[in-house]
């Protein structure tokens, strides 16, 4: 029961960060790489404006301050991103240049948060106590209680927007077809450029809701970022909920390996099926197939 | 015409009081993790050290010399290690090493200190082959002041067994010191005729371990012997409060970090682990006084990693003793000087009579060694205190 609860727990958190990548994806088909460091930033800046870093006590703030402290992080972020990597790299009508251009920024990023703040681990009191509370014999903090649902809301909230509102619609249409959505009047590049925004507050905010079982430290966000990405293609890069299902698959499946194989190879089944479906079926499981015609 | 006249003024001056400097001032290489989760330790260790330089420079030095510290920061990566040595040897010209923490970093790099000829005194690293090397080079400069596996594991085994527990865990983690440590307590256990009833891993930044434990727990263990740093030890406790299984944790030395003590908060009260130097337990003055110049200088309370510091200071008097025995700072004198200490050290970590012999290079004891418990966020000595 523990290993199924850790596992579904770390499995939503996997697929909420996956969803960042398929957002900013499926607007400009660029890879975030720099997203894993982004989720860094906001335990970071989260961390610094509800705790003392010296003492490891509470400065005395509202939660509400951190919250509102990482989402503006996650915009200035995104926007970052966005304006300095991905941008230029798209006007340069070049494949690739963003693949090494946000995998900079978020050593830009991290190499920051070292400089400035520090490369040590520190403990981050969850806001709502650090004791686990007992469901069918099995030990959950609250703050994990607390990620999921924050999690779930947010995949539920964006992909509600995406499909029924119209700006949500203005998005679709540029990821179905950047040209005729500019031909329609959309501006495309406004749309890019808040989908990377908003793909950046996801990450904060997941950074701020794993923090307090993480410890927080300038290489906390770099292993969720790579699990993330390895969800987002078992899944498919263009599947909105079917990324749920591939951070439980992966979630679930590193839980159950270290349990009754070796913690040594806790990793191997995640790469084994990423391998897999990318041989059988490379849109991920639950991708739409998509026929490119050139 | 004028720039590489002036470039050039500004090279000869550079140089000249470059080569002034070597001159009267004996340099001495500080290396260890002064970044990461090891960092606690490394940045103990560097700033043990320096008060020791400045104390030693304020009585006038050396051979009428002033120490300077040459420090690099390795980042707990073995390869780092082997780089760092090679450039104090080589290019800094030092006259001895202290250091390094990590036993992979250590491992790496000893071998430096024997085919240049130059002595290093290892001061936290507790895997680090010292002794060992004899074999390959009768001539060894490598010297430790630190508790090692052998003794630290024997230590964790022992008391253990003499709490009264028959079938313990271990977890540890898979690097280098790690699977040292898991090999000497296997090895100890087998000694006394006890079986370990699990054996788990884990890696460095893993958060949460409670797949290991619940393994454990389902073996039926009666006590969790670990050996890791601090960060990850922490997510060990804290799992184990999750999991709601209470068995009394013993490990290594690095149960006494801060980034463990605080990190695992009080799910860490009850902890034990063998140390050198305790803080929150000083008696003689000369602790007290180091703990108070050490605060003073540094705004530090309690020390990050107290062992550190101490067995920091330690090694650097140890090598003032023995280059003013020698008389000389070339290598090999130091080396015989250390072998033979004439005088006795009354240092931080203990009292030294001749700490090292040309077969024994290994100053600390199990007779010197401690046991630590980790109580409401600071170490103290639980060999007075029940629990």
């Amino acid at each position: 029961m523990q290993i199924l609860i850790s596992g579904i727990i770390q499995g939503v958190i996997y697929a909420l960060i996956a969803y960042g990548y398929n957002l900013t994806f499926s607007t400009s088909k660029t890879i975030n790489f720099s997203l894993g460091n982004v989720i860094m930033l906001g335990g970071v800046v989260g961390f610094s404006l509800y705790v003392d870093r010296a003492t490891g006590q509470l400065l005395g703030y509202p939660y509400l301050f951190p919250i509102i402290g990482v989402l503006v992080t996650g915009v200035i972020a995104g926007w970052m991103v966005h304006r300095f990597a991905v941008a230029p790299a798209l006007k340069m009508k070049s494949e690739y240049t963003w693949v090494l251009a946000t995998l900079a920024m978020g050593i830009i990023f991290k190499n920051a948060v070292e400089q400035i703040w520090s490369t040590g681990d520190y403990r981050f009191p969850s806001p709502l106590g650090d004791d686990p509370i007992r469901i069918l014999g099995a030990g959950v903090y609250p703050q994990e209680i607390m990620a999921v649902i924050v999690a779930t809301v947010i995949v539920f909230s964006i992909e509600l927007f995406r499909r029924k509102t119209i700006y949500g619609k203005a998005i679709q249409a540029v990821s179905e077809d950047k040209d005729t959505a500019s031909l329609m009047g959309i501006p495309q590049e406004q749309v890019v450029k808040v989908s990377f925004m908003m793909s950046a507050c996801i990450a904060t905010i997941g950074g701020l809701m794993v923090a307090p079982w993480t410890f927080v430290s300038a290489t906390m966000g770099s292993s969720l970022g790579t699990k993330a990405y390895v969800v987002a293609i078992i899944a498919g890069l263009e599947s909105g909920f079917g990324l749920i299902w591939g951070g439980l698959i992966l979630g679930i499946s590193e839980f159950f390996t270290a349990r009754y194989i070796s913690s040594g190879y806790k990793e191997l089944p995640g790469f084994i099926i990423l391998i897999l479906v990318i041989l059988i079926k490379p849109s991920g499981l639950f991708g739409k197939k998509s026929i490119k015609k050139v | 015409m004028r720039f590489p006249k002036l470039a050039l003024m500004i090279l000869a001056v550079a140089l000249a009081s470059c080569t002034k400097k070597s001159e009267d001032t004996i340099k001495v290489g500080v290396y260890g993790p002064f970044t990461g989760g090891s960092a606690p330790m490394g940045v103990s260790m560097r700033n043990g050290v320096q008060v020791a330089i400045d104390e030693i420079n304020a009585a006038g030095g050396v051979l009428g010399k002033k120490i300077s510290m040459v420090d690099r920061d390795d980042e707990a990566k073995n390869e780092r290690g082997g780089q760092i040595m090679l450039e104090l040897l080589d290019k800094e010209k030092v006259v001895a090493v202290l250091g390094p923490i990590n036993t992979g970093v250590a491992d790496a790099s000893t071998q430096y200190a024997n085919t240049k000829k130059v002595p290093l005194i290892i001061n936290v690293s507790a895997g680090a082959k010292v002794n060992e090397l004899f074999k390959g080079s009768p001539e060894n400069f490598v010297f430790r002041i630190a508790a090692n596996d052998d003794i630290q594991s024997r230590v964790i085994v022992n008391e253990a067994l003499k709490l009264g527990f028959k079938k313990p865990a271990l977890l540890c983690d898979d690097t280098n010191y790690g699977q040292n440590g898991r090999e000497k307590m296997e090895a100890v256990l087998k000694e006394k005729g006890v079986r370990p009833v699990y054996i788990g891993k884990f890696k460095i930044k893993d958060s949460d371990m409670s797949a290991q434990l619940q393994e454990a727990r389902a073996a039926k263990a009666d006590v969790l012997l670990v050996y890791g740093i601090g960060p990850e030890l922490a997510a060990v406790s804290n799992s184990m409060a999750r999991l709601g299984w209470k068995v009394d944790m013993i490990g290594s030395w690095t149960l006494s970090m801060s980034n463990y003590i605080t990190n695992a908060g009080k799910n860490g009260n009850g902890t034990k682990m063998p140390q050198t130097f305790i803080e929150a337990s000083a008696k003689s003055d000369k602790q007290k006084k180091f703990i108070a110049d050490y605060n003073a200088k540094f705004k530090e309370s309690p020390i990050a990693s107290a062992v550190s510091a101490a067995q920091g200071y330690d090694s650097m008097y140890l090598l003032k003793l023995a280059i003013e025995q020698a008389q000389s700072l070339d290598g090999s004198k130091i080396r015989m000087a250390l072998e033979d200490l004439a005088v006795p050290y009354e240092g931080i970590t203990g009292s030294y009579t001749k700490p090292f012999s040309s077969s024994d290079h290994e100053a600390v004891k199990e007779a010197n060694v401690m046991l630590g418990m980790v109580k409401d966020g600071i170490v103290v000595d639980s060999t007075t205190q029940k629990k």
